[in-house]
């Protein structure tokens, strides 16, 4: 942390103070993304601060001993700062782009919030407004959103059209929580009624969905969704590919392990939770796949493969 | 970060804030707290440090002369107007959305910017609260390695210089776009002369400054039109294809069904447009047995010929 990220925050704390007297230590510093004892430092700081002259009068008053006694914050004497500063461009911009990753997975009065939010903040920002900046999730139909948000704000379970990773059609009825976003891709995180378990669902495969009843059931708090998720799945397996320099982008699009780029191949280890989902991407891969270990990995794959050689008869 | 300096240039804030007219070097030295003990050269060297600190953090500190017969006589001052936030106001609706922003970013710089922005926002009596909008959980990623640099680049409009694919570009940065959980750089190649689109994570090593900041202008930008240029192209081809029953996912809604078509016992002939034959194979082999080429020939033998390498690389 610098020197101008302290003042940066210290020109916002003074007016955060202002309008929230007796401020309590812990939460202040939540609010600004440092620990107390940062906080503390900062308060440390202000005490030394204000009008030119440096005379009693005209330095910030912070009541050191009412932080100490009670971690309740009150200052004074500091009414020529009574507004935030300006956004910085790096602000505006963090923010912003936050903000339309959000709208990709809104809908209803949140989405049109979040437009009205962005006008308003973009004119704030003045001159420090970002330059163009998109974001896009693949977050499947607008209207599978929509109805999702709304079972989920009224606690029903639903019935979902769904294509799964291996490509097979399924219809699993589940109580929506939660709408997530990992790299780049919108999952509907759900109690599988099916499976009594919690399971995630790629918006984008969900074609269409039914409402059926408000549930009672005491699903509780789902998992954690964060990055390393697939590691916790506890079936998952290892596999590794060997791979020719064309299939390089699949290091960039899917959770790999390791990959390891020799001069005329590459290798990649992949997690795999679903078999299917294997089956098809090797399929998909055809002849740029070279090896894959263990080799019994690829055998979905390759009666999938003869399956559908079979169905376009002797050739 | 030491307290000294913090609490120095926190003081030349106020001093030039509350300022009527432009004030002179001179006269700041003597009553800001933190200057008189340096001797002349290590003030100037401080002082201007100082200023361009304030100025990074988006405080303009404007120079200029009070005496229009005198104008070398210079001063500094910071205008309320410049300096303070905006005027700003949020609904309830918009203020839920801003609280989700807090969460999005996983990368720790433009977390921590994010979270500056909102305490800035809160410190104007603003309360975004995201608790409205629990169910929604959006993130960006921002794990390329040279994501920082080209971020501040495209934010100051500065030129850079990087290897790319074993190249070395020079950039004047336009925009930037988040797809598929990948960040690209688009902008200006100054070698080619036109714009490209750069995806951050094939960038070699560092991306180096290669021009002052603000050095060009960023033209209006469609970064959607920018975007399906580098995609696969326009579609003009068409395939007949034999879809089984509920069965084909993506392929299967993008397609439009051909009911006067003959297909075989169990599937539904479909046509589908396609920009490039690689791609389509691909995704048909993907669906293994569900999905088959009716026409044209060149596509089905390419399918029977990749299905015929996943068996034979297996055997």
């Amino acid at each position: 942390m610098t020197s101008s990220d302290q003042v940066n925050r210290l020109l916002a704390l003074v007016p955060y103070l202002s309008a929230h007297p007796d401020a309590d230590l812990v939460t202040t510093a939540s609010v600004f993304g440092v620990s107390a004892d940062q906080l503390l430092a900062d308060l440390n700081v202000l005490w030394y601060c204000g009008l030119p002259g440096g005379m009693p009068g005209d330095l910030i008053e912070v009541d050191m001993e009412a932080v100490a006694d009670s971690g309740r914050i009150r200052l004074s004497n500091a009414d020529y700062l009574t507004r935030p500063t300006r956004f910085s461009p790096d602000e505006a911009t963090s923010l912003m782009v936050a903000l339309r990753a959000v709208r990709e997975i809104a809908s209803g009065e949140v989405a049109a919030g979040i437009e009205s939010a962005l006008a308003k903040l973009e004119q704030a920002a003045g001159t420090a407004a970002p330059p163009p900046l998109s974001v896009a999730v693949a977050g499947g139909s607008a209207d599978v959103r929509s109805e999702l948000a709304a079972a989920i704000e009224a606690g029903t379970v639903v019935e979902l059209d769904y294509t799964d990773a291996g490509l097979a059609p399924s219809t699993p009825q589940v109580l929506p929580v939660k709408l997530i976003v990992r790299d780049g891709i919108a999952y509907l995180q759900a109690w599988s009624l099916d499976r009594a378990a919690w399971r995630t669902y790629r918006l984008e495969r969900i074609s269409q969905l039914r409402t059926t009843e408000a549930s009672t059931l005491p699903v509780g708090e789902p998992p954690e969704f964060g990055p390393g998720w697939l590691e916790q799945l506890p079936d998952a397996a290892r596999v590794g590919l060997k791979l020719r320099p064309a299939a390089a982008w699949i290091a960039e699009y899917y959770p790999t392990q390791q990959v390891r780029r020799l001069q005329r191949y590459l290798e990649v280890d992949l997690l795999v939770a679903d078999p299917a989902w294997l089956n098809s991407l090797l399929l998909r891969l055809g002849p740029d796949v070279l090896a894959v270990e263990p080799p019994q990995a690829a055998a979905g794959a390759r009666a999938a493969a003869l399956d559908a050689l079979s169905a376009y008869g002797a050739e | 970060m030491s307290p000294r300096k913090s609490e120095r240039i926190l003081n030349l804030a106020i001093c030039l804030l509350m300022a009527r007219r432009f004030i002179e070097k001179s006269q700041i030295r003597q009553i800001v707290e933190g200057y008189h003990d340096l001797s002349d050269v290590a003030f100037e060297r401080t002082f201007e440090r100082d200023k361009d600190e304030l100025r990074a953090m988006g405080v303009a500190v404007e120079t200029g002369s009070n005496n229009p017969l005198f104008p070398d006589d210079v001063g500094y001052r910071i205008r309320r107007d410049d300096f303070e936030l905006p005027p700003i106001e949020f609904s309830a609706a918009e203020a839920a959305a801003l609280g989700l922003a807090a969460s999005v970013w996983e990368s720790a710089t433009q977390a921590d910017q994010t979270v500056s922005a909102l305490a800035k926002l809160r410190a104007a009596g603003i309360d975004p609260d995201p608790s409205r909008v629990a169910a929604l959980a959006p993130s960006i990623g921002a794990k390329e390695p040279a994501f920082a640099a080209i971020w501040e680049a495209t934010l100051v409009r500065m030129p850079i210089r990087f290897s790319y694919r074993g190249a070395q570009r020079r950039v004047e940065p336009w925009a930037m776009t988040y797809r598929n959980g990948a960040w690209y750089l688009h902008g200006r190649d100054r070698d080619k002369g036109a714009p490209r689109m750069f995806k951050i994570a094939r960038v070699e090593g560092q991306a180096v400054k290669e021009g002052r900041p603000g050095s060009y202008q960023v033209p209006e930008v469609d970064l959607d039109a920018a975007w399906a240029r580098i995609g696969s192209g326009p579609q003009d081809l068409e395939a007949v294809l034999a879809i089984r029953a509920g069965r084909g996912g993506q392929l299967r809604r993008n397609a439009t069904a051909l009911p006067g078509e003959a297909a075989p016992e169990g599937y539904q002939a479909m046509a589908v447009r396609y920009a490039r034959r690689p791609e389509l194979v691909a995704e048909i082999c993907a669906h293994g047995a569900d999905v088959l080429v009716l026409r044209p020939l060149a596509l089905r033998r390419a399918v029977i010929s990749q299905l015929k390498a996943v068996v034979g690389r297996s055997a």
